[in-house]
């Protein structure tokens, strides 16, 4: 019993080092891969957030001129356009080129397909500006399969009169869970973005022009490149360029854009929620000490049963200190088996939820050896654990004295 | 003959309270039996208790196997009675955790020198144990049998095996025979004397039944309170 409340204890505090650990490296490497990535001037957190987790929107965007004049510098292996603005029931429409599919990787990992495939091109595809692909829990949320037809919402409010009915847009591609924000959002392609924009202005819905006998014009394709980006993902030939990159492409336009390097501003993001990180940490802190010293508690109590075994010791020639000893020694055996088995439960469980942590929370757990952090911890707590063994022990040695050969019998 | 016990002027006091008994002389020559008898209260523990060493001589003589136990330190005294006592209680003599075998064998292994004793005229440890399981009339079965499967009449041999193991050369018994039945006293107690007997041990027993007095070689009744 004892040792299985020292083991949840310590479970708690390893599991919350263990996914405070995991969870800012699954930040960190939301979008791997990367080198760099590309925006409007402005806030790089603000550009991280939501190029990266579709959070808030551009404030402004970026010239689409930019894109391709960074696309041709002789050092980016490849560039992904990243629009947003649009939104699917909530979930964030991110406007990009196949590209991205092959380009994106989250922990390291490229994109799997669960079912279908990308959208086309649809400069040599037209049928492809109907194309949509799912993130996979968007998918799994409103149980979306190949070929169903979905209407986007424009802006983010799901107000009447904002739906794009006029585009109706068709399922071709679902994608595998990753973890990475990625899951929540609904992919078109930059053309299909723009093209379901067409004679939108101010926010109004094309209809409302027709009624006023506005005319629309056939779609060219030509036409429907975008007049300006949320964001590029740039690729690097050479990582070791990423900092003379970052100039050239901060001078381009005018130095009207930003390039980010996305670990060092994760990085960054992650020291805003640090002070959350903290609590869990002093939290599980506290529930390991308390425990250890239930674990003495319960070891004092117990000592009133024991007094007939001190006193056998005793008649048998045991010294008190060798009896304080002895007892000394059992509560931080306890707390030690305590502490081993609460670890072993912790990477057991986190083997065991590995999958779902990933797919439901998007954090990729390792089980593995404690981080240093955690073997200071557990450091700490077979200090907590020594000290709080010394309690029942001094008992011990007060009873064995005081009690001689002759227990209060029970 | 050497002295098994000495005491002379031996009182005791718990804190300012009058003492609980004041002891003229007392003697026990070695390999000699002595039965205490009193009631309750009476100090009869106390007395033990100093006898073997846990509680403390603060007036008068008390010599312990040639020992004075006023000048021994605790440690000095525990060491005396983990070497050359055995002690066996009214009950829960034995460590519940522990099978027959561990028990039996803990003083050997707490002590060297119970284990060379053993070992000097049995070979080893196991070998002095089990003859005395034998002699005590407890089947050989039990050897590696948890105690709390025994009766309480089986616990009470194991503890005379335990406390008999390296041939102490005194033995201290408190009530050993009254969680017995009246017919197990008489066999239990005339088992335990003989197997002292032929170890040359010297047994203190205290008891407040004083039909078993007449086994044992010098009887000493507890002076009542308020007429030493």
């Amino acid at each position: 019993m004892v040792i299985v409340s020292v083991s949840v204890s310590v479970l708690i505090l390893l599991s919350v080092q263990q996914l405070r650990e995991d969870a800012k490296r699954s930040f960190s490497n939301a979008l791997s891969g990367v080198d760099l990535i590309v925006g409007p001037r402005g806030s790089a957190t603000e550009l991280m957030l939501y190029s990266v987790f579709q959070i808030g929107r551009p404030s402004r965007n970026m010239g689409y001129e930019g894109y391709t004049a960074l696309a041709q510098l002789p050092q980016v292996q490849w560039a992904v356009p990243i629009q947003l603005g649009d939104s699917y029931l909530g979930h964030p429409v991110l406007g990009s080129t196949p590209a991205l599919f092959t380009r994106f990787k989250s922990q390291g990992q490229g994109l799997q397909w669960a079912q279908g495939r990308a959208f086309a091109d649809p400069l040599s595809t037209p049928e492809a500006l109907s194309e949509v692909v799912l993130g996979a829990e968007v998918a799994k949320r409103f149980g979306h399969k190949l070929n169903d037809k979905l209407v986007l919402t424009h802006g983010q409010s799901s107000g009447l009169g904002t739906e794009h009915e006029d585009h109706p847009m068709t399922v071709v591609g679902i994608l595998a869970p990753t973890g990475a924000p990625i899951d929540r959002s609904v992919i078109v392609s930059l053309q299909a973005f723009e093209a379901i924009h067409v004679g939108w202005g101010m926010g109004i819905s094309p209809s409302a022009f027709k009624a006023a006998g506005g005319a629309q014009q056939p779609l060219d394709i030509k036409d429907l490149q975008p007049s300006s980006l949320s964001a590029v993902w740039v690729g690097l030939h050479n990582r070791a360029e990423v900092f003379s990159v970052r100039r050239k492409i901060e001078s381009l336009e005018r130095g009207q854009l930003m390039a980010v390097m996305p670990g060092v501003a994760l990085d960054e993001l992650w020291q805003i929620v640090k002070v959350v990180e903290n609590t869990l940490l002093l939290v599980g802190m506290l529930v390991a000490i308390s425990a250890m010293f239930s674990v003495a508690a319960v070891l004092l109590v117990a000592m009133a049963g024991r007094r007939k075994e001190l006193a056998i010791l005793r008649a048998m020639g045991a010294a008190p200190s060798a009896l304080m000893g002895f007892v000394l020694l059992e509560s931080l055996l306890v707390c030690v088996v305590g502490i081993v088995a609460g670890y072993v439960l912790c990477q057991a469980m986190l083997v065991a939820g590995q999958g779902v942590l990933r797919t439901e929370f998007g954090v990729l757990v390792q089980a593995g050896w404690p981080a240093a952090q955690a073997w200071w911890a557990l450091a700490g707590l077979c200090g907590v654990a020594l000290v709080a063994s010394w309690v029942p022990a001094w008992r011990a040695y007060r009873l064995s004295l005081s009690d001689g050969l002759h227990p209060p019998s029970v | 003959m050497t002295h098994a016990l000495k005491l002379s002027q031996l009182s005791h006091a718990w804190g300012n309270a009058p003492p609980l008994f004041d002891i003229a002389q007392l003697v026990l020559l070695q390999g000699e039996n002595l039965f205490i008898q009193g009631p309750s209260g009476c100090g009869k523990s106390t007395l033990l208790g100093m006898l073997a060493g846990v509680i403390e001589v603060s007036h008068g003589q008390l010599e312990v196997l040639g020992q004075d136990m006023a000048g021994l330190s605790s440690v000095g005294r525990d060491r005396l009675r983990g070497e050359h006592m055995g002690v066996i209680f009214q009950q829960f003599n034995l460590l519940p955790y522990l099978d027959v075998q561990a028990n039996v064998l803990l003083p050997t292994r707490m002590f060297p020198s119970r284990a060379l004793a053993a070992a000097k005229e049995w070979g080893d440890a196991q070998a002095q144990a089990l003859h005395l399981i034998q002699t005590l009339g407890l089947p050989q079965s039990v050897w590696h049998q948890p105690v709390n499967q025994l009766s309480v009449g089986q616990q009470q041999r194991v503890a005379a095996v335990r406390a008999l193991m390296g041939s102490p050369r005194l033995l201290i018994a408190d009530e050993p025979t009254s969680a017995l039945d009246e017919a197990n006293q008489l066999e239990f107690l005339d088992l335990l004397l003989d197997t002292a007997r032929r170890q040359a041990a010297s047994v203190v027993m205290v008891s407040h039944n004083p039909q078993l007095a007449h086994r044992f070689d010098q009887v000493f009744a507890m002076p009542l309170r308020g007429h030493a």
